[in-house]
Protein backbone atom coordinates (compact mmCIF):
# COMPACT_ATOMS: atom_id res chain seq x y z
CA UNK A 1 0.00 0.00 0.00
CA UNK A 2 2.71 2.43 1.08
CA UNK A 3 4.71 1.49 -1.98
CA UNK A 4 1.78 2.39 -4.22
CA UNK A 5 1.20 5.66 -2.47
CA UNK A 6 4.86 6.64 -2.38
CA UNK A 7 4.90 8.44 -5.77
CA UNK A 8 1.81 10.39 -4.78
CA UNK A 9 3.35 11.33 -1.45
CA UNK A 10 6.54 12.49 -3.15
CA UNK A 11 4.58 14.71 -5.58
CA UNK A 12 2.43 16.09 -2.75
CA UNK A 13 5.44 16.73 -0.51
CA UNK A 14 7.32 18.57 -3.25
CA UNK A 15 4.20 20.55 -4.18
CA UNK A 16 3.50 21.66 -0.60
CA UNK A 17 7.14 22.63 -0.07
CA UNK A 18 7.42 24.64 -3.28
CA UNK A 19 4.02 26.27 -2.68
CA UNK A 20 5.06 27.70 0.68
CA UNK A 21 8.57 28.50 -0.55
CA UNK A 22 7.08 30.49 -3.44
CA UNK A 23 4.74 32.43 -1.15
CA UNK A 24 7.62 33.19 1.21
CA UNK A 25 9.99 34.24 -1.59
CA UNK A 26 7.54 36.38 -3.57
CA UNK A 27 7.70 39.55 -1.38
CA UNK A 28 11.52 39.57 -1.38
CA UNK A 29 11.65 38.98 -5.14
CA UNK A 30 9.06 41.65 -5.94
CA UNK A 31 10.74 44.16 -3.62
CA UNK A 32 14.11 43.49 -5.28
CA UNK A 33 12.50 44.02 -8.67
CA UNK A 34 11.04 47.33 -7.52
CA UNK A 35 14.39 48.41 -6.06
CA UNK A 36 16.15 47.47 -9.30
CA UNK A 37 13.58 49.43 -11.33
CA UNK A 38 14.00 52.47 -9.08
CA UNK A 39 17.78 52.22 -9.19
CA UNK A 40 17.64 53.24 -12.86
CA UNK A 41 16.43 56.71 -11.91
CA UNK A 42 16.84 56.95 -8.13
CA UNK A 43 20.33 56.56 -6.63
CA UNK A 44 20.60 54.44 -3.49
CA UNK A 45 20.60 56.27 -0.14
CA UNK A 46 19.31 59.51 -1.66
CA UNK A 47 15.78 60.83 -2.10
CA UNK A 48 14.52 61.20 -5.64
CA UNK A 49 11.49 63.47 -5.79
CA UNK A 50 9.22 62.09 -8.50
CA UNK A 51 6.92 64.34 -10.53
CA UNK A 52 3.15 63.76 -10.22
CA UNK A 53 2.14 60.24 -11.24
CA UNK A 54 0.87 59.74 -14.77
CA UNK A 55 -0.30 56.62 -16.58
CA UNK A 56 2.78 56.88 -18.77
CA UNK A 57 5.11 57.06 -15.74
CA UNK A 58 4.32 54.58 -12.98
CA UNK A 59 7.21 53.51 -10.76
CA UNK A 60 5.29 50.94 -8.75
CA UNK A 61 1.98 49.12 -9.00
CA UNK A 62 -1.20 50.94 -7.90
CA UNK A 63 0.25 54.45 -7.53
CA UNK A 64 -2.03 57.22 -6.32
CA UNK A 65 -2.31 60.20 -8.69
CA UNK A 66 -3.36 62.28 -5.67
CA UNK A 67 0.01 61.94 -3.97
CA UNK A 68 3.47 63.27 -4.66
CA UNK A 69 6.06 60.56 -4.01
CA UNK A 70 9.71 60.81 -3.06
CA UNK A 71 11.74 57.60 -3.03
CA UNK A 72 14.93 56.62 -1.29
CA UNK A 73 15.99 53.02 -2.01
CA UNK A 74 18.41 52.21 0.80
CA UNK A 75 21.29 49.86 1.47
CA UNK A 76 22.70 49.84 4.99
CA UNK A 77 25.84 47.87 4.06
CA UNK A 78 28.00 50.99 4.31
CA UNK A 79 26.44 52.24 7.54
CA UNK A 80 23.19 53.46 9.12
CA UNK A 81 20.92 55.78 7.19
CA UNK A 82 19.83 59.16 8.50
CA UNK A 83 16.35 60.25 7.36
CA UNK A 84 15.22 63.83 7.84
CA UNK A 85 12.00 65.51 6.68
CA UNK A 86 9.65 68.34 7.49
CA UNK A 87 5.85 68.16 7.50
CA UNK A 88 4.08 69.95 4.66
CA UNK A 89 1.66 72.38 6.33
CA UNK A 90 -2.07 71.86 5.98
CA UNK A 91 -2.07 68.49 4.27
CA UNK A 92 -1.36 64.81 4.79
CA UNK A 93 2.28 63.87 4.42
CA UNK A 94 4.24 60.93 5.74
CA UNK A 95 7.58 59.18 5.76
CA UNK A 96 7.46 55.38 5.73
CA UNK A 97 10.14 52.69 5.65
CA UNK A 98 9.54 49.35 3.91
CA UNK A 99 11.97 46.52 4.54
CA UNK A 100 13.09 43.86 2.07
CA UNK A 101 10.14 41.66 3.09
CA UNK A 102 7.74 44.56 2.28
CA UNK A 103 6.84 45.05 5.97
CA UNK A 104 6.47 48.61 7.21
CA UNK A 105 9.27 49.25 9.71
CA UNK A 106 8.33 52.85 10.43
CA UNK A 107 5.68 55.46 9.62
CA UNK A 108 5.49 59.07 10.73
CA UNK A 109 2.87 61.43 9.36
CA UNK A 110 2.45 65.18 9.59
CA UNK A 111 0.15 64.87 12.63
CA UNK A 112 2.83 62.86 14.46
CA UNK A 113 5.40 65.50 13.53
CA UNK A 114 3.17 68.25 14.97
CA UNK A 115 4.77 70.90 12.80
CA UNK A 116 8.33 69.94 13.76
CA UNK A 117 11.06 68.44 11.54
CA UNK A 118 11.82 64.77 12.05
CA UNK A 119 15.13 62.92 12.18
CA UNK A 120 15.49 59.17 12.58
CA UNK A 121 18.35 56.77 11.99
CA UNK A 122 17.74 53.45 10.28
CA UNK A 123 20.23 50.78 11.35
CA UNK A 124 20.86 47.07 11.43
CA UNK A 125 21.03 45.41 14.85
CA UNK A 126 24.83 45.35 14.91
CA UNK A 127 25.41 48.94 13.76
CA UNK A 128 26.40 51.78 16.03
CA UNK A 129 24.29 54.90 15.84
CA UNK A 130 24.91 58.45 17.10
CA UNK A 131 24.10 58.89 20.78
CA UNK A 132 20.61 60.23 21.37
CA UNK A 133 19.38 59.58 17.84
CA UNK A 134 15.89 58.13 17.45
CA UNK A 135 16.76 54.76 15.96
CA UNK A 136 14.75 52.28 13.91
CA UNK A 137 16.31 48.83 13.92
CA UNK A 138 15.66 46.71 10.84
CA UNK A 139 16.46 43.07 10.05
CA UNK A 140 17.37 43.47 6.39
CA UNK A 141 19.99 45.79 4.88
CA UNK A 142 17.89 46.92 1.92
CA UNK A 143 14.46 48.47 1.45
CA UNK A 144 12.73 51.69 0.45
CA UNK A 145 11.98 54.95 2.26
CA UNK A 146 8.91 56.65 0.82
CA UNK A 147 7.62 60.18 1.34
CA UNK A 148 3.97 60.81 0.45
CA UNK A 149 2.47 64.28 0.18
CA UNK A 150 -1.22 64.78 -0.61
CA UNK A 151 -2.23 67.00 -3.48
CA UNK A 152 -5.84 68.11 -3.26
CA UNK A 153 -5.34 69.45 -6.79
CA UNK A 154 -2.51 68.78 -9.28
CA UNK A 155 -1.84 72.53 -9.49
CA UNK A 156 -0.57 72.41 -5.90
CA UNK A 157 2.51 70.43 -6.92
CA UNK A 158 4.66 73.51 -7.55
CA UNK A 159 3.81 74.98 -4.14
CA UNK A 160 4.50 71.74 -2.27
CA UNK A 161 7.63 70.73 -4.15
CA UNK A 162 10.22 72.95 -2.37
CA UNK A 163 9.01 71.72 1.03
CA UNK A 164 9.08 68.02 0.24
CA UNK A 165 12.55 68.42 -1.27
CA UNK A 166 13.85 69.16 2.21
CA UNK A 167 13.54 65.43 2.95
CA UNK A 168 16.94 63.75 2.91
CA UNK A 169 18.47 60.29 3.17
CA UNK A 170 22.19 59.96 3.81
CA UNK A 171 24.55 57.28 4.97
CA UNK A 172 26.20 57.94 8.31
CA UNK A 173 29.86 57.02 8.05
CA UNK A 174 32.34 57.06 10.88
CA UNK B 1 19.14 4.83 -13.12
CA UNK B 2 15.61 4.53 -14.49
CA UNK B 3 14.15 4.49 -10.99
CA UNK B 4 16.17 7.56 -10.01
CA UNK B 5 14.89 9.43 -13.04
CA UNK B 6 11.33 8.45 -12.18
CA UNK B 7 11.64 9.84 -8.63
CA UNK B 8 13.36 12.95 -9.92
CA UNK B 9 10.52 13.46 -12.40
CA UNK B 10 7.94 13.12 -9.62
CA UNK B 11 9.77 15.67 -7.48
CA UNK B 12 9.97 18.12 -10.40
CA UNK B 13 6.26 17.58 -11.09
CA UNK B 14 5.44 18.37 -7.46
CA UNK B 15 7.65 21.47 -7.47
CA UNK B 16 6.01 22.76 -10.64
CA UNK B 17 2.52 22.11 -9.25
CA UNK B 18 3.33 23.92 -6.01
CA UNK B 19 4.87 26.95 -7.74
CA UNK B 20 2.01 27.05 -10.25
CA UNK B 21 -0.60 26.98 -7.48
CA UNK B 22 1.19 29.77 -5.59
CA UNK B 23 1.46 31.97 -8.70
CA UNK B 24 -2.19 31.32 -9.58
CA UNK B 25 -3.33 32.21 -6.07
CA UNK B 26 -1.21 35.36 -5.84
CA UNK B 27 -2.28 36.62 -9.24
CA UNK B 28 -5.93 35.75 -8.70
CA UNK B 29 -6.37 37.29 -5.26
CA UNK B 30 -7.60 40.77 -4.46
CA UNK B 31 -5.59 43.23 -2.41
CA UNK B 32 -6.71 41.70 0.89
CA UNK B 33 -9.80 39.55 1.19
CA UNK B 34 -10.19 39.45 4.97
CA UNK B 35 -13.04 41.97 5.10
CA UNK B 36 -15.80 42.34 2.52
CA UNK B 37 -18.20 45.29 2.36
CA UNK B 38 -20.48 44.95 -0.65
CA UNK B 39 -18.20 44.76 -3.71
CA UNK B 40 -15.23 46.10 -1.72
CA UNK B 41 -12.60 44.03 0.04
CA UNK B 42 -9.65 44.87 2.24
CA UNK B 43 -7.08 43.16 4.43
CA UNK B 44 -6.59 43.61 8.17
CA UNK B 45 -2.83 43.10 8.28
CA UNK B 46 -1.58 44.85 5.14
CA UNK B 47 1.98 46.09 5.56
CA UNK B 48 2.50 44.61 9.02
CA UNK B 49 4.67 41.81 10.35
CA UNK B 50 1.40 40.05 11.34
CA UNK B 51 0.44 39.52 7.70
CA UNK B 52 0.33 35.88 6.68
CA UNK B 53 2.47 34.61 3.83
CA UNK B 54 -0.26 34.80 1.23
CA UNK B 55 -1.37 38.31 2.19
CA UNK B 56 2.22 39.54 2.09
CA UNK B 57 2.79 37.98 -1.35
CA UNK B 58 -0.45 39.36 -2.79
CA UNK B 59 0.21 42.86 -1.44
CA UNK B 60 3.76 42.75 -2.85
CA UNK B 61 2.33 42.02 -6.30
CA UNK B 62 -0.81 44.14 -6.27
CA UNK B 63 -0.14 46.93 -3.79
CA UNK B 64 3.57 47.17 -3.03
CA UNK B 65 4.44 49.90 -0.48
CA UNK B 66 0.93 49.88 0.98
CA UNK B 67 0.67 51.40 4.45
CA UNK B 68 -0.69 49.60 7.54
CA UNK B 69 -4.30 50.12 8.64
CA UNK B 70 -3.47 52.74 11.27
CA UNK B 71 -2.30 54.99 8.47
CA UNK B 72 -4.52 53.99 5.55
CA UNK B 73 -7.15 51.48 4.57
CA UNK B 74 -7.26 50.25 0.99
CA UNK B 75 -10.46 48.76 -0.41
CA UNK B 76 -10.62 47.29 -3.90
CA UNK B 77 -13.66 46.43 -6.02
CA UNK B 78 -13.52 44.43 -9.23
CA UNK B 79 -17.31 44.06 -9.54
CA UNK B 80 -20.31 46.33 -9.24
CA UNK B 81 -22.74 46.03 -6.34
CA UNK B 82 -24.72 43.40 -8.27
CA UNK B 83 -21.61 41.23 -8.61
CA UNK B 84 -20.89 41.80 -12.33
CA UNK B 85 -17.27 42.51 -13.33
CA UNK B 86 -16.50 46.20 -13.88
CA UNK B 87 -16.21 46.73 -17.63
CA UNK B 88 -14.69 49.70 -19.44
CA UNK B 89 -17.55 49.56 -21.94
CA UNK B 90 -20.10 50.39 -19.24
CA UNK B 91 -20.89 53.46 -17.22
CA UNK B 92 -21.45 53.32 -13.47
CA UNK B 93 -22.68 55.53 -10.66
CA UNK B 94 -20.49 55.38 -7.57
CA UNK B 95 -22.64 56.73 -4.72
CA UNK B 96 -21.69 57.14 -1.10
CA UNK B 97 -21.76 59.24 2.02
CA UNK B 98 -19.31 60.43 4.63
CA UNK B 99 -16.21 58.27 4.94
CA UNK B 100 -14.49 58.20 8.32
CA UNK B 101 -11.04 59.33 7.27
CA UNK B 102 -9.02 62.49 7.12
CA UNK B 103 -8.86 62.16 3.36
CA UNK B 104 -10.09 59.60 0.85
CA UNK B 105 -9.96 58.98 -2.88
CA UNK B 106 -11.23 56.51 -5.47
CA UNK B 107 -8.83 55.53 -8.27
CA UNK B 108 -9.43 53.47 -11.40
CA UNK B 109 -6.85 50.83 -12.44
CA UNK B 110 -6.65 47.98 -14.91
CA UNK B 111 -6.88 44.48 -13.44
CA UNK B 112 -3.12 44.44 -12.94
CA UNK B 113 -3.23 47.55 -10.76
CA UNK B 114 -1.87 50.06 -13.28
CA UNK B 115 -3.35 53.42 -14.24
CA UNK B 116 -4.98 53.36 -17.67
CA UNK B 117 -3.96 56.17 -20.07
CA UNK B 118 -6.81 58.46 -21.11
CA UNK B 119 -6.85 61.78 -22.91
CA UNK B 120 -8.01 63.67 -19.83
CA UNK B 121 -5.17 62.26 -17.67
CA UNK B 122 -7.82 61.74 -15.03
CA UNK B 123 -7.73 58.63 -12.88
CA UNK B 124 -9.24 59.47 -9.52
CA UNK B 125 -11.56 61.63 -7.47
CA UNK B 126 -10.51 62.70 -3.98
CA UNK B 127 -12.58 63.89 -1.05
CA UNK B 128 -11.29 67.43 -1.64
CA UNK B 129 -13.29 67.48 -4.89
CA UNK B 130 -16.61 66.66 -3.20
CA UNK B 131 -18.56 69.86 -2.39
CA UNK B 132 -19.11 70.31 1.36
CA UNK B 133 -22.90 70.27 0.95
CA UNK B 134 -22.65 66.87 -0.81
CA UNK B 135 -20.27 65.26 1.69
CA UNK B 136 -23.03 63.02 3.10
CA UNK B 137 -24.51 62.05 -0.25
CA UNK B 138 -22.32 62.23 -3.32
CA UNK B 139 -22.16 60.50 -6.69
CA UNK B 140 -19.18 60.04 -8.99
CA UNK B 141 -19.81 58.84 -12.53
CA UNK B 142 -17.46 56.36 -14.16
CA UNK B 143 -17.60 55.51 -17.85
CA UNK B 144 -16.08 55.72 -21.31
CA UNK B 145 -17.89 58.92 -22.40
CA UNK B 146 -17.25 62.29 -20.80
CA UNK B 147 -19.84 63.31 -18.20
CA UNK B 148 -20.45 66.65 -16.50
CA UNK B 149 -19.40 67.00 -12.87
CA UNK B 150 -17.51 64.35 -10.97
CA UNK B 151 -16.41 61.77 -13.51
CA UNK B 152 -13.60 59.24 -14.00
CA UNK B 153 -12.98 57.92 -17.53
CA UNK B 154 -12.57 54.16 -17.90
CA UNK B 155 -10.02 54.58 -20.70
CA UNK B 156 -10.35 50.95 -21.77
CA UNK B 157 -12.84 48.46 -23.18
CA UNK B 158 -11.41 45.83 -20.85
CA UNK B 159 -12.09 45.02 -17.23
CA UNK B 160 -11.02 47.42 -14.54
CA UNK B 161 -11.06 47.80 -10.79
CA UNK B 162 -11.43 50.60 -8.27
CA UNK B 163 -9.34 51.29 -5.19
CA UNK B 164 -10.75 53.37 -2.37
CA UNK B 165 -8.01 54.80 -0.14
CA UNK B 166 -8.95 56.14 3.28
CA UNK B 167 -5.99 57.93 4.87
CA UNK B 168 -5.88 58.36 8.66
CA UNK B 169 -9.07 56.36 9.23
CA UNK B 170 -11.05 56.91 12.41
CA UNK B 171 -14.22 55.61 14.06
CA UNK B 172 -15.51 52.29 12.70
CA UNK B 173 -13.32 52.66 9.62
CA UNK B 174 -10.31 52.28 11.93
CA UNK B 175 -11.77 49.85 14.49
CA UNK B 176 -14.07 47.52 12.57
CA UNK B 177 -14.22 48.04 8.79
CA UNK B 178 -16.58 45.07 8.38
CA UNK B 179 -19.37 47.23 9.91
CA UNK B 180 -18.96 50.35 7.79
CA UNK B 181 -20.91 51.44 4.74
CA UNK B 182 -18.97 52.01 1.55
CA UNK B 183 -20.07 53.51 -1.78
CA UNK B 184 -22.38 51.45 -3.97
CA UNK B 185 -21.41 50.82 -7.60
CA UNK B 186 -24.45 50.76 -9.88
CA UNK B 187 -24.25 49.91 -13.57
CA UNK B 188 -26.06 52.43 -15.77
CA UNK B 189 -25.56 51.37 -19.39
CA UNK B 190 -23.10 49.53 -21.62
CA UNK B 191 -22.05 50.15 -25.18
CA UNK B 192 -21.75 47.20 -27.57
Amino acid sequence: MIRRLAPLLVVAGAAVSSYYASLAAAPYALMRLAEAKMARTAPTNHFTHSPPVKAERQFVVRPSPDLLYSLCPYDLSAGPLEITAVPVPGRYSSISVFDARTDVAFVRNDEDMAGRPMRVVLALDNQTVPAGAETIRVRYPTGIVLQRVLLADPSEAAKVDPIRRQAQCRTLTR
Amino acid sequence: MKAALKWLGLIVLGLVLGIGLAVWQIRGSGLGNDVRVGPWSTGRDVGTANADMKTRAVVALRGLLALPAREARYFTAATDSAGAPLSGKCSYALSGGAIEARWWSVTLYDRGGWLIPNRWSRHSIGSARIPAEAADHWTVLIGPAQEPGLWIPTGTDGLFELTLRAYRPHGLMARDPARISLPTITKRECRP
